[in-house]
C-alpha cells in the first residue's frame, strides 16, 4: 500500500520512486522448470561434469566376434586351380594390363599360345590370400591393379618377351622360373643366357685346358721338353741373381 | 581402391607420359592405379599420338609420374605419399586449363 501511494505521488514531479519493490514478476520457486537465461545456461553446458570412462575388466564381457571368413566355393576353387597351375609350370610371370581390347589380347594369346605358353587371370584378393599361404609369399605385392598370369612348363622367355615387345600396354612386372623370383631386368638377362649345355661345356673345357696342355707338353719330344725346362730355369735364374747380389753386396 | 569419379581423362595436350616404378615396394599402388587409368582405350583415344611408357625397375627407387606437354612443360608427380585421385586431380586439371589454352588461341 505504501508503494502504491509513493509511486502515485512521485511520478507526476518527475523524481525516481523511494521504494523499488524486488518482490515483482515470476517468482524464483516454481512448479515447473524455469527456463534459463541463455548465458546461465551456455555455462552450465561448459562446464558440465564428464565422468571419465570406466574400464571393464577383461573377461568381463565376451570377446567380439572375430570375422574368420571361410572362403567362398569359388575362391577355393580357384586356389586349387592356382596350386596346380604353379606347381605345373616352371615359369610364371606377371603382367600389368593397362586396357587393351579383346581383340588384343585374342591376338597376343594366339601367339603365347604356339609356344606353349598360357594366359590365366585369377582375382587379385584369391591370389594374394593364396601366396601369403605358400612359399612365393614374397610374390604377393606385384598383385595390384589388373595382373594377367603368363604360365608355362617350359622357361620360354625369349619368345614371351618378343609378344609383349609387340603390345605396349603390358608391362612385365616380374616372374617366377625355377623356384626363383626374377625382376623384369632379371628377366630379360634371363633371356640372354646361353642354354645349359653350352655353359656346362664351357666350364669342362675351362677345367680341363691346364691338364690338357700339360699333358700335350709331356707327349712332346724330349729334346723340346728339355730346352723348356732350360729356358725356364735361366728365367727364374736372373730373378734369383738379381736378389743374390744385393746380398752379397749388403754383406760384403 | 575404387576408381576415382568417372571423368574421362583428356590426354590432348600431352606429348608423353612416363610411369616409373618399382613393383616389389608397398608404395606403388597409387602409381600402378594411375597408370591403369592413363594407359586405359578411352584415354588413349582421345590423343592417339601421346606415347604411354612404363617403366618397370628393381632399384627400391621412388614411383615418378613424369607428364611432358605438347608446348613443353612437365609435370613430375612423385607418387609415393600421393592418392590415386589426388595424382589423377592435378594432373587433369592441368590438361583442361591447356585444352582451354589450345582453344581460345585456335579461335582467334
Amino acid at each position: 500500500m505504501a508503494a502504491t501511494l509513493c509511486t502515485k505521488l512521485l511520478r507526476n514531479q518527475g523524481w525516481a520512486p523511494l521504494i523499488q519493490s524486488v518482490r515483482h514478476g515470476s517468482k524464483a520457486v516454481t512448479r515447473h522448470r524455469k527456463p534459463l537465461h541463455i548465458i546461465k545456461q551456455k555455462l552450465l553446458a561448459v562446464t558440465q561434469y564428464i565422468p571419465p570412462p570406466r574400464v571393464v575388466p577383461p573377461g568381463a564381457y565376451p570377446a567380439e566376434n572375430k570375422c574368420v571368413q571361410e572362403d567362398a566355393g569359388l575362391s577355393l576353387i580357384l586356389k586349387k586351380d592356382l596350386k596346380k597351375v604353379f606347381e605345373e609350370s616352371k615359369m610364371v610371370a606377371v603382367v600389368q594390363k593397362n586396357g587393351s581390347n579383346a581383340e588384343d589380347m585374342m591376338i597376343l594369346k594366339h601367339r603365347l599360345c604356339k609356344h606353349g605358353i598360357k594366359v590365366k587371370f585369377f582375382p587379385n584378393q584369391v591370389t594374394r590370400s593364396f601366396l601369403s599361404d605358400s612359399v612365393y609369399c614374397n610374390m604377393a605385392p606385384l598383385f595390384i591393379g589388373p595382373t594377367v598370369l603368363f604360365v608355362s612348363k617350359e622357361p620360354k622367355v625369349k619368345e614371351m618377351l618378343s609378344a609383349l615387345r609387340a603390345s605396349p600396354q603390358m608391362t612385365l612386372l616380374g616372374a617366377c622360373i625355377d623356384n626363383t623370383l626374377l625382376s623384369a631386368q632379371g628377366v630379360v638377362s634371363y633371356s640372354k643366357l646361353p642354354s645349359v649345355t653350352v655353359v656346362q661345356g664351357e666350364l669342362v673345357s675351362g677345367l680341363t685346358m691346364l691338364t690338357s696342355r700339360t699333358a700335350s707338353m709331356l707327349q712332346h719330344h724330349p729334346a723340346r721338353l728339355s730346352a723348356l725346362l732350360r729356358q725356364y730355369v735361366k728365367q727364374q735364374s736372373p730373378d734369383d741373381g738379381a736378389e743374390a747380389a744385393p746380398k752379397a753386396e749388403a754383406a760384403t | 581402391m575404387a576408381a576415382p569419379g568417372k571423368a574421362t581423362v583428356l590426354l590432348k595436350a600431352v606429348k608423353k607420359i612416363t610411369v616409373q616404378f618399382c613393383p616389389f615396394e608397398s608404395n606403388v599402388r597409387s602409381t600402378r592405379e594411375f597408370l591403369a587409368l592413363v594407359g586405359s582405350e578411352k584415354a588413349r583415344s582421345t590423343n592417339m599420338n601421346c606415347e604411354v611408357m612404363p617403366v618397370v625397375k628393381h632399384d627400391k627407387s621412388e614411383p615418378v609420374v613424369d607428364v611432358t606437354y605438347v608446348d613443353g612443360e612437365r609435370l613430375v608427380m612423385k607418387g609415393a605419399k600421393l592418392t590415386c585421385s589426388e595424382m589423377l586431380g592435378a594432373f587433369q586439371s592441368r590438361c583442361k586449363d591447356k585444352d582451354q589454352q589450345a582453344k581460345a588461341g585456335a579461335k582467334k
